[in-house]
């Protein structure tokens, strides 16, 4: 009986926690331990990937931003060609309940089938934790991590900041330039910019 | 407005028929429908002469809780852009954005506009301009409508002028419009002004001497990426001024030599300010 009414006190305290400790995480530093429950079922710890590189992917399905690289199939193309060049690929949902892009398990799994989409897993952040975590603004904001957990991408999927579907073929991929560059040996060039897209749907959020 | 939308989507195609269908000769346009508002084209004056330039004015009228961005859109979002289709001799200038405000929560911050906002368009005149025909100007436009979500609009605006010999005469039905839209630009830094830009390690500290004591000011950077969009500004009233401490962006990787912004005053005024910066060696 107590327990039934601590838990949810708990759960509040720690929300607040995360809320409150939220500052970003800037490339070069370690990219900050989550663990969340996938669409899939499953459970995924970002520290049972050490030794991989991890892209993460701010993903809202209603967000028009996020539509342009789904509707011109941008975006399964990056996830088929990293995933299969051993890269571990987390979509993260951080929408609360009741906001756009807030979806269940079961629709998340309709909408991958859907889009053909590729994912490692995506991650059911409806608390916000990851986001908040991270700090991420937008969604598609990426981050890219690479094999000792350090964050070396976080930014803007690309350098064309619309919802036009025709800016796709020639922008500049800042997920492919990084994991190129930091793959072959090389300094990753462009580290940070800004995220452009929707706003991250938090429980917070009034826009 | 579901039903509006349903009719006319946001297809080109539909917003031009719809602005040729209701203005075959009529000045100003009629409000062409966005996602959740309307967009008007309008001119300052009653035709257009050679060697007079005007303003072109976009008029946004929004519904409740929605909003559009400023020329910096902040954390989300983008600015409107506009497309130019004018006869030869006329040049469009750079949009004149009014002060924006800030949107958003703690952790998301974005700069922008509700209810109505008019952006100005100067439009260039050759001396040479002449037409014995009235002229069409167009502007595609294209415009993000945000509440809770976001909901990319397109427009196709249309404005037929007559072209005369002689100076030309205010429209006195955009007249008021103009005004306002004039009122909420921000103006020049006065000259007897003294700014200074003081940076630190994770801080720029703007400190202005204005000439009296100012207990609230709200700085909006030009540029992406300069100073943290969610960071609060403390203001510390000083004699003749104020300092403002504006944390930086963490996207902010390389040196900056100069801020440029629009900072709005207690009194709501607000101002368009240039200034260098300065190491104080605590960098």
């Amino acid at each position: 009986m107590k327990r039934s009414i601590l838990y949810p006190i708990l759960i509040a305290l720690l929300l607040c926690a995360v809320s409150k400790v939220y500052s970003a995480v800037k490339a070069g530093e370690a990219a900050p331990e989550f663990a969340a429950a996938a669409s899939n079922g499953k459970s995924y710890r970002l520290s049972d990937y050490r030794g991989k590189y991890v892209v993460l992917e701010w993903h809202n399905n209603g967000c028009p931003y996020v539509g342009k690289h789904y509707k011109s199939g941008n975006m399964q193309r990056l996830q088929k060609e990293w995933t299969g060049r051993g890269v571990v690929w987390f979509t993260i949902l951080s929408s609360a309940p009741g906001k756009q892009g807030y979806l269940t398990a079961s629709e998340e799994n309709e909408y991958l089938t859907k889009m053909q989409a590729a994912p490692t897993a995506a991650l059911l952040d409806a608390t916000g934790g990851i986001g908040h975590q991270y700090d991420a603004k937008t969604s598609p904001q990426m981050i890219v991590i690479n094999p000792q957990g350090v964050v070396i991408y976080d930014g803007a999927i690309d350098n064309k900041p619309t919802t036009d579907l025709e800016d796709v073929p020639g922008a500049t991929n800042y997920v492919s330039l990084a994991l190129e560059q930091a793959m072959a040996g090389k300094e990753v060039t462009t580290t940070t910019t800004r995220p452009y897209g929707c706003s991250v749907k938090y429980a917070d959020s009034a826009h | 407005m579901l039903v509006r939308r349903a009719i006319f989507g946001f297809s080109l195609a539909s917003a031009l028929g719809f602005v040729l269908l209701t203005c075959g000769t009529c000045t100003p346009a009629e409000g062409t429908p966005i996602p959740h508002g309307t967009l008007e084209l309008v001119a300052e004056n009653q035709w257009i002469a050679a060697g007079h330039d005007f303003d072109l004015g976009l008029h946004f009228e929004l519904e409740n809780g929605w909003h559009i961005y400023w020329i910096n859109p902040g954390d989300s979002g983008e600015p409107p852009r506009v497309k130019w289709q004018l006869p030869a001799g006329l040049t469009a200038g750079t949009l004149q954005w009014p002060a924006p405000r800030r949107l958003g929560t703690p952790s998301i911050v974005d700069f922008g506009y509700q209810d109505a906002v008019t952006l100005i368009a100067p439009m260039r005149v050759d001396s040479s301009f002449a037409s014995r025909q009235p002229v069409s100007i167009i502007a595609q436009v294209k415009v993000l409508v945000c509440r809770e979500m976001c909901i990319p609009g397109n427009a196709q605006l249309s404005l037929t002028l007559p072209v005369k010999s002689e100076s030309p005469a205010r429209d006195t039905r955009t007249r008021n419009l103009f005004t306002a839209a004039r009122k909420s630009l921000p103006r020049p830094a006065p000259a007897n002004w003294k700014l200074n830009l003081d940076e630190e390690r994770h801080t720029f500290v703007l400190t202005a001497n204005v000439g009296h004591e100012i207990s609230q000011a709200d700085f909006f950077p030009l540029a992406e990426s300069q100073i943290s969009n969610t960071a609060s500004q403390k203001l510390l009233p000083v004699a003749g001024g104020f300092r403002l401490t504006l944390q930086k962006s963490d996207q902010l990787l390389k040196p900056i030599e100069r801020l440029k912004g629009v900072l709005v005053l207690s009194d709501g005024r607000s101002y368009l300010i240039v200034v260098r910066v300065s190491k104080t060696g605590k960098a």
